[in-house]
């Protein structure tokens, strides 16, 4: 069961506010569907970010994908240790794996929660 | 639902990554695109370091894809780009290459050239060692005793909506920068096979996504678009030095 203490978007980013403060990751269904992760892309602390715009990519042996941002926002921090560690990304998706955490202006209004997340998942396939 | 064909003439390498994620951005309708290189060019995967190719000859024209991967030299070949919702595809990554390259591999044997796709748990670790493309085979790819036939790479976008570009190059002559490779060559002559293979190609990808293949042609808008992005980002030194 996916952690009921965040949003969601439906392009499968998660994120979750505390004091101002977004975490930001990707969910597991993402991984599974873009398999071996070889390469990925975080801003820099400082950069900003913008609702419904990439944040960073993701290259899996198969693709680059796109990482969406659903806040707007300055990032205060980036997970450095993750681009050399992305099989953290499939042990766990929802913890060490947090991508960026960016001071938040606005969040976005196509953040849903874990439950309608899980019915998106499934629909999707 | 139909698949637009657009069947198009040599052209540079920065036009023809400008075109295709000007289809991607714009398409409306799942398209085709058959198309080749001139001059000859090298294209590098996204993720790729420009620093590792200071070692190629001069006057080598390098252009960075959209698409993962690593690098490929095109010279003698036909390449396609799929450019379509995400939706047409089945939702893995892995299953869509399985998909497309299975239609590949039915096109080539219909043409009396024999090929395969690696079984899944006998491809390459995940981070290629090689900057080639087609060094290696990984889970899917497409391959004949000679090696790698096909180097296949994607893009996937979830804005405006999710679509994705797939990236197809079919070698016909062994190019000189990766002679490695495997080519259509080493099973038939190329040189009348073109028009037979393109149309063959096409109409087992369109069977394979269960679309109806209408040849089209690019619009204003995405021309234009193309326009702009073979000046603005192709052509623009900065962006081949992305990394």
């Amino acid at each position: 069961m996916r952690p009921t203490d965040r949003q969601y978007l439906k392009s499968h980013e998660w994120c979750k506010i505390e004091n101002g403060i977004a975490t930001i990751g990707i969910s597991d269904h993402a991984v599974s569907h873009l398999s071996d992760l070889v390469f990925l892309d975080l801003p820099a602390k400082g950069a900003s970010v913008t609702i419904g715009e990439s944040f960073g990519e993701i290259e899996s042996v198969k693709a680059v994908s796109s990482l969406y941002s659903p806040v707007t926002g300055e990032v205060v921090d980036t997970n450095k240790e993750l681009p050399d560690n992305l099989e953290w990304l499939g042990q766990d998706a929802f913890a060490k794996s947090w991508m960026i955490k960016v001071k938040v202006s606005s969040k976005s209004p196509d953040l849903i929660d874990s439950k309608a997340y899980d019915a998106h998942c499934q629909a999707e396939g | 639902m139909i698949l637009r064909l657009l069947v198009d003439p040599p052209a540079p390498a920065a036009w023809n990554m400008a075109v295709d994620e000007a289809m991607l951005t714009l398409g409306n309708d799942p398209t085709l695109r058959l198309y080749s290189w001139a001059p000859y060019a090298v294209s590098l995967g996204y993720f790729q370091r420009a620093a590792d190719f200071a070692d190629l000859p001069a006057g080598t024209t390098i252009v960075r894809r959209l698409t993962g991967g690593g690098a490929i030299h095109h010279g003698d070949e036909l390449t396609f780009s799929l450019a379509l919702d995400a939706t047409l595809l089945p939702p893995s990554v892995a299953e869509s290459y399985v998909l497309l390259h299975d239609a590949v591999v039915g096109t080539l044997a219909e043409l009396g050239i024999p090929s395969e796709r690696v079984a899944a748990g006998h491809g390459q670790s995940p981070r290629p060692a090689d900057r080639w493309c087609f060094a290696s085979a990984g889970r899917d790819d497409l391959i004949t005793p000679r090696g790698k036939l096909l180097g296949s790479a994607q893009r996937r976008i979830q804005q405006p909506r999710p679509r994705v570009l797939h990236h197809g190059s079919l070698v016909l002559q062994r190019p000189s920068l990766t002679p490695f490779v495997a080519a259509i060559a080493d099973a038939r002559h190329t040189d009348a096979l073109l028009p037979e293979l393109r149309t063959r190609l096409a109409t087992n990808l369109a069977r394979a996504l269960e679309l109806e293949l209408v040849p089209g042609e690019l619009t204003a808008a995405e021309r234009a678009l193309a326009a702009h992005l073979q000046v603005a980002r192709y052509e623009n030194p900065a962006f081949v030095q992305l990394r």
